[in-house]
């Protein structure tokens, strides 16, 4: 028992203090590497300068970086949002009716490998300087993934099931998009909501380089500011911090989302 | 009393660049209230497209089709259908998979639930009320998709080769307990297989197809009491016949 | 699982070592042989000089006597850029605005300006539907410029707050390049336009706005682009150093006698109207200049501007930022 017990500690000891010891070790070489071998912070900022940089940045008189990430999150929530509201309508469409599909599938398969940062000087063009601009970018990125996904949901809806549903008197086209094909392609469509959440929020140093809305915050916005003032230490926490709440919103979106549609799956997602 | 009546069913496929099949030709039948008929014959012979053209899925090139008298017109749960593969949806729970039908009959939630009750409790599967179809075995799985048929109370149940995916030994226990089902609740039943012996098993009456194109060769009563005995002599001699029948069918043309 | 964690360590070492290696290695290692130059420039009428000497072949024919076989330069939209391609040891030498080096010396830039290149030249550009009168007029407009650290947004805001208006809230101060900018200005999405010549005079010529402010009314004479080069030049190639000062200046004198010939090497390395050049010179208020000494106190008094606005730690002194000797040297000999 108590062997068993040792085991299980033991397992649980490795799985925190391998990745744990490891990431100090990368942590102590960067600055030693940063200190003693390159010894100019333009090159690379010591861990302790971005230290130094990230509370500056979060408490300090100048830093914005807490209203950075508040105007980032909004523009990434119009984006998003204009994504699922275009995007999944059309991916039904095109997914059910074959002739919506004919009319509209050259178009997107024009449209989609567009990179999204393409579309900036149409943003700004279309929008202006604004948070819609900004917002536009995210969306361009965000809604193919989740188009496309939601398009592959319904065209995979096995046949069987609209059958079940037509001989249980469920005939209309929208009752079976509603109650059969929907529900069914929902772990596609969320998978395509998670994909466009990570590329829709990669999109976010582009959309903000000329400075949406009122063009002095965004975490995008104030990486390039910091860039162009050659404060790399800044440049170092602003890019940890966009990489931080990129993990973040897919972890919340996998623990709330995902694990609602996967109780009925049965398998690991 | 005749239920569903076919008279000079036909059905041609046509294919692109092929000449057509001609799946079934000049099917008359008649099917009785609360009997069990099976439909046998080797593939090709029209038997799956003859149950799908009854439950509406298909439209017959020519002929007429009637329950009660009246034409069909397409699907409806009147015409209740169990199919061959898993076809329970997955997102939804046993009791509200049971209870599709009348929830697409606009029947408030808690009704539908007691209503599907009834039906979880004739298929023997109470303690998997709140289960996923994902957590049922092939066998449950069936007995759910035919409470589902069931429960909009049809006045036919088509089941189109239900055991066909299931292992032998659960398969018997399944015709058991089909049959049980239908001396309970009294039903038309319209089953299609190409296992003679789980036809002699099951039904009132077999008719047999046979291909190119589907046309009854034979329909027979088998007059055997239930329950019936697999080792039974009586039973062994039907099945040399009909499968006999089913050979001569298939070499003629 | 000691063993385990000693390769890991290992692995990340070499890791590093390799990473260092590429670090370290960015061009100015080596010391003696010295084959190739790179030079960077930006799109502007104030570099001007540098865009002569090179059509005429004057870099190469200058700098082959000391061993210089290949010449490449360049281009960049702003001198934020530029200056990170001059850290990165891709480029060492630059015509480039003056605050841009600042805040670069500051991050641990190792370079020198060595000459001038020009003062003034740069426009407030306002659209035509508004009227200007006084620096008041421009609260609560948009305006675009340079991005952070560089002379323009550096002049405007020093300028905007020496008369009473908030460069962070009183106006909306929005970096970009000057083809951005004058997309931006024509389209309407921003109000006012602060930029380097010729870019003025193309949105003038399209008829998306009029000069509201010219800079040298902003702050006289002050210093705009610089010629700056790096310390690994300075320190171990002196002599390449004072030619290219030589040249520098030989080019500018030739630019301001023949200006016409210079609107022409302009239009055909940069495409932009010849007509619209020529409106440039006429009506901007810049000058092509050599010697640093003039503009040592005003590039200081950005260093103290740069401070304020948080750009940079401290204010810096005039041997942080040049050396002069080259200069001195050149006009000697």
């Amino acid at each position: 028992m108590t062997a068993d017990m040792d085991n299980k500690t033991k397992n649980q000891l490795r799985r925190i203090l391998i990745p744990v010891a490891s990431v100090l070790a990368v942590i102590l070489l960067w600055q030693a590497i940063a200190v003693y071998i390159i010894d100019n912070p333009f090159a690379l900022p010591s861990f302790t300068q971005v230290l130094d940089a990230f509370y500056r940045n979060l408490f300090g008189p100048r830093g914005t970086l807490a209203k950075d990430i508040v105007i980032s999150l909004y523009h990434f929530a119009i984006g998003l949002s204009a994504a699922l509201f275009v995007g999944i309508p059309a991916g039904i469409a095109m997914g059910w009716f074959r002739t919506v599909d004919q009319a509209l599938n050259p178009l997107v398969e024009i449209l989609r490998p567009i990179p999204p940062l393409a579309w900036i000087p149409f943003a700004i063009i279309w929008f202006g300087l604004t948070h819609g601009s900004a917002g536009f970018i995210i969306f361009i990125g965000a809604v193919f993934p989740i188009l496309v996904n939601t398009y592959t949901g319904f065209r995979n809806v096995p046949k069987v099931f609209i059958e079940a549903g037509k001989v249980l008197g469920c005939t209309s086209s929208l009752g079976q998009i509603k109650n059969i094909a929907f529900p069914s392609a929902i772990p596609e469509i969320t998978a395509g909501i998670r994909i466009s959440m990570g590329v829709g929020w990669m999109c976010l140093v582009g959309a903000e380089i000329f400075g949406a809305g009122t063009g002095r915050f965004g975490l995008g916005k104030n990486l390039w500011t910091y860039y162009n003032l050659h404060q790399m230490d800044s440049v170092v926490v602003y890019m940890l911090v966009l990489g931080f709440i990129g993990i973040v919103l897919d972890i919340i979106f996998r623990h709330y989302v995902t694990k609602q549609t996967v109780r009925w799956q049965g398998q690991e997602m | 009393m005749s239920i569903v009546s076919i008279t000079h069913l036909n059905k041609v496929f046509e294919r692109e660049g092929q000449p057509p099949t001609v799946a079934l030709a000049d099917i008359n039948l008649e099917i009785d209230e609360k009997e069990f008929i099976c439909l046998v014959g080797p593939s090709g012979c029209g038997k799956t497209t003859l149950l799908r053209i009854i439950a509406g899925l298909e439209k017959p090139t020519s002929g007429d089709v009637r329950l009660d008298d009246m034409p069909i017109a397409g699907p409806d749960p009147q015409r209740g259908m169990v199919f061959q593969e898993y076809s329970l949806f997955p997102w939804k729970s046993v009791i509200d998979n049971i209870a599709f039908g009348l929830e697409m009959k606009g029947v408030s939630r808690q009704e539908r639930r007691q209503i599907a009750e009834e039906y979880l409790n004739i298929v023997n599967l109470e303690q998997f009320r709140d289960a996923y179809p994902h957590e049922l075995s092939g066998g449950m799985r069936q007995r759910v998709a035919i409470a589902r048929a069931l429960a909009n109370n049809p006045r036919v149940l088509l089941m189109d080769e239900p055991f066909g995916a299931l292992d032998a030994q659960t398969r018997n226990v399944m015709q058991k307990e089909l049959l049980e089902i239908w001396e309970e609740t009294k039903k038309t039943v319209v089953f299609v297989t190409h296992s003679v012996d789980e036809a002699v098993y099951l039904a009132d009456r077999i008719v047999v197809l046979s291909p190119r194109p589907g046309k009854i060769e034979e329909v027979i009563n088998v007059d055997l009491p239930r329950p019936r005995d697999r080792t039974e002599p009586m039973f062994a001699e039907l099945r040399k016949y009909i499968l006999r029948r089913m050979e001569e069918g298939a070499s003629v043309r | 699982m000691k063993g385990k964690t000693f390769l890991i360590l290992s692995a990340l070492v070499a890791c590093a070592a390799i990473f260092a290696a590429g670090c370290t290695d960015g061009g100015n290692g080596e010391t003696t042989e010295l084959t190739a130059l790179s030079f960077g420039y930006q799109p502007s009428t104030h570099q001007i000089a540098y865009m002569v000497a090179m059509d005429k072949g004057w870099w190469e024919e200058d700098l082959a006597p000391y061993g210089i076989t290949t010449i490449t330069d360049h281009k960049f939209p702003t001198g934020a850029p530029e200056m990170a391609a001059m850290v990165a040891g891709e480029i060492d030498v630059a015509y480039v605005g003056a605050a841009p080096v600042i805040s670069a010396l500051d991050a641990g830039l190792d370079a020198k300006i060595i000459a001038t290149v020009q003062v003034q030249g740069s426009d407030l550009v306002v659209r035509p539907e508004i009227t200007y009168t006084s620096p008041e007029d421009l609260k609560g407009l948009t305006i675009a410029t340079f991005p952070a650290g560089t002379i323009q947004d550096t002049l405007l805001r020093d300028w905007l707050r020496n008369n009473g208006i908030d460069p962070d809230n009183d106006v909306d101060i929005r970096g970009m390049g000057p083809g951005d900018a004058t997309v931006a200005i024509s389209e309407g999405a921003v109000d006012a336009v602060f930029l380097p010549h010729p870019s003025p005079a193309t949105i003038i010529a399209e008829g998306n706005g009029y000069t509201a402010v010219a800079s040298g009314d902003m702050e006289e004479d002050h210093a705009c682009c610089v010629l700056v080069a790096s310390g690994d030049l300075i320190r171990n190639h002196p002599d390449i150093v004072e030619q290219i000062v030589r040249t520098h200046i030989r080019a500018t004198e030739y630019s301001i006698e023949n200006q016409d010939e210079a609107a022409q090497i302009y239009h055909d390395m940069n495409k932009v109207e010849l007509d619209v050049i020529k409106a440039s010179f006429a009506t901007w208020d810049g000058r092509w200049v050599t010697d640093p000494a003039i503009i040592i106190d005003s590039v200081v008094d950005y260093t103290v501007v740069q401070s304020e606005l948080g750009y940079i730690k401290e204010p810096m002194t005039a041997d942080e930022i040049f050396d002069l000797t080259f200069y001195e040297k050149a006009v000697a000999a």
